[in-house]
């Protein structure tokens, strides 16, 4: 469990990390959402003690970091892709980490092996690919065996393979009840590997919830209906109190009626219906709609983006 | 949650625990066998040739020759070395970002730099004190093979002489080990060091007339290597061996506990 407490951070006048408060339970993997600048980098830091707080506080099983016992034992954090030396080995590298909190060195091989590292263990660990160094990291956030695990952005540079890879990685080690914690701007990804959401916009909470709540709150409750009888279907709709618009494909879009009531309507009017589906928002809109005023740097529109070109 | 693989043992992490951890860092960094295989091969080359230079003169050559001191002259090449080697210590983690993950294994910052230090010191006053002493007797053995007067180590002040260069330059390499901490870039460590101890006595000397005696390159060439005492009447007495390897040791304190102030306080 990870629990953070009215957490704020300052660089000058700018608030990178303002008032969070959330927690990160054990047994699924938790994302951790926002915009790049959004202050998750500088939280992580935070919890795993790199950056001190201006106030509130960070807790791991409610301990601060630098408390601990035994850190490597309790929280793996994966923070930075390159946080090694790149003229040491693979090896060499989590060979000190292991000894700095007394782990087996047996561990060491066991974590390469299980990252799939072995074969490349004695290679100066600067020559590795970025997918490569995502790899020996992980590893290095397995060797003492720890119940909370934060990784931040573990996927960057990832190809489809390694990102399939580490999805299913997170995915068992919240499995075998570990607190798994993990960045991301990447909504797309989120909704994939995440259960629960932790949404921050310039340094501030949005929403802490479960993926599929945080879709269904931003959800339009919109339905898809497609059918040869439009003028007919349109005007019994509209009766039964709906909104109807143009869609895709000449396809309705419906508001004010859930799918079963349009069907049950159909059978009463004996109208046809080719295809009937609920539009649900994707994370992607939802984060959109959510993060609209909270994106620090944000692009021109494309419309905007246009019209500059235009111009020239 | 479930079954550790290994149940943590009793207790916290230690200062053995990272001291382990940093003897096994310095030994698997390339960088150290290159910085201390160089600071090798080149002081003995500099005593080599210096030990040399000295043989083959004319009686009143050898008035006041002091063969300690010319036996240990290479030595000062590695106050630079050295000092490269110290400096490189610390920088090299935080240019690689290594320092991130030193910091996540062990967060309590005097812990983790108490060990460092330890490792750091030991390692370069071993290192310093054996070539001190084969500089030594390098060049005592090409004095004495040409003839020159020579020395050993039970001539007068000799051993002294011997150990405490050792020591001397570990001093460097632990002030440089202080830039380091404070400056985080090993360009800006090494130019800081070799800014204080090589070139700002030469602008001093510039500006006014100061007193050359407490400059750390005089206090190691006049004060620790000489076994004979320098100069004929008029020119200023050396520091005393004890008082300039104490000066050196404060200036070298100076800049550690700025930079472990910095270390202690300072996000990573």
């Amino acid at each position: 469990m990870i629990t953070a407490n009215l957490l704020t951070k300052r660089y000058g006048a700018t608030k990178a990390v303002d008032n969070l408060t959330f927690e990160v339970p054990p047994g699924v993997v938790t994302g951790f959402l926002g915009p790049n600048g959004s202050g998750k980098s500088t939280t992580m830091r935070m919890i795993m003690g790199l950056d001190v707080p201006d106030s509130g506080s960070a807790l791991i099983e409610g301990r601060p970091y630098s408390e601990l016992p035994w850190p490597l034992r309790e929280v793996g954090g994966l923070l930075d892709a390159k946080a090694f030396h790149p003229a040491r080995t693979a090896r060499s590298h989590l060979r000190w980490l292991a000894l700095t909190n007394d782990i087996p060195l047996r561990r060491v091989d066991e974590v390469l092996d299980q990252v799939g590292l072995s074969s490349v263990a004695n290679r100066r660990a600067g020559k590795f690919s970025l997918g490569m160094s995502q790899r020996l990291g992980i590893a290095a956030t397995l060797l003492g065996d720890p119940g909370v695990l934060l990784f931040d952005e573990p996927i960057n540079g990832l190809d489809p393979e390694g990102i399939r890879w580490v999805r299913h990685f997170l995915r068992g080690l919240a499995a075998e009840g570990r607190t798994v914690f993990v960045s991301s701007h990447l909504i797309s990804e989120m909704s994939l590997t995440a259960d629960r959401l932790v949404v921050i916009g310039r340094g501030r909470l949005i929403a802490e919830t479960s993926v599929t709540d945080f879709v269904a709150r931003t959800g339009r409750g919109a339905v898809k209906l497609l059918t040869p009888d439009v003028a007919v279907f349109t005007s019994a709709l509209t009766a039964a109190g709906a909104k109807v618009g143009d869609g895709d494909g000449g396809a309705l879009v419906v508001e004010g009626l859930t799918a079963p009531q349009i069907g049950d309507l159909a059978v009463r009017d004996g109208l046809r219906v080719h295809e009937l589906m609920p539009i649900t928002a994707s994370l992607e809109d939802a984060f959109m709609e959510l993060t609209h005023n909270e994106v620090e740097f944000r692009p021109p529109t494309m419309a905007g983006a246009v019209a500059a070109g235009a111009k020239e | 949650m479930t079954q550790a693989i290994q149940t943590a043992p009793l207790g916290r992490y230690r200062v053995k625990n990272v001291v382990r951890s940093e003897v096994a860092k310095i030994a698997t960094l390339p960088s150290t066998a290159i910085t201390l295989g160089l600071t090798v091969v080149a002081s003995l080359l500099v005593t080599g040739l210096v030990s040399n230079a000295a043989l083959h003169h004319a009686a009143p050559y050898y008035d006041g020759f002091d063969p300690t001191q010319q036996s240990l002259t290479g030595l000062i090449v590695a106050a630079l070395t050295g000092g490269v080697f110290g400096a490189l210590l610390i920088t090299g983690e935080y240019s690689s970002g290594t320092i991130r993950s030193s910091l996540a294994a062990t967060p309590r910052r005097p812990i983790l730099l108490t060990a460092k230090l330890g490792v750091a010191a030991a390692a370069t006053v071993v290192f310093c004190e054996l070539l001190s002493f084969v500089s030594f007797f390098l060049g005592q053995a090409i004095l004495s093979g040409g003839g020159a007067p020579s020395a050993s180590l039970g001539s007068p002040g000799a051993f002294r002489a011997v150990t405490m260069t050792g020591l001397f330059i570990a001093l460097f390499a632990l002030m440089a080990f202080g830039f380091g901490l404070i400056f985080r870039s090993t360009a800006a460590a090494i130019a800081a060091f070799v800014g204080v101890v090589f070139v700002l006595p030469l602008v001093m000397r510039g500006i006014s007339q100061p007193d050359l005696r407490y400059v750390p390159t005089n206090i190691l060439t006049n004060s620790i290597m000489a076994t004979v005492n320098q100069g004929p009447g008029g020119v200023v007495h050396p520091l005393s061996p004890a008082i300039g390897l104490l000066l050196m040791a404060i200036y070298a304190a100076i800049v550690l506990v700025a930079g472990v102030g910095l270390f202690v306080k300072r996000d990573a």
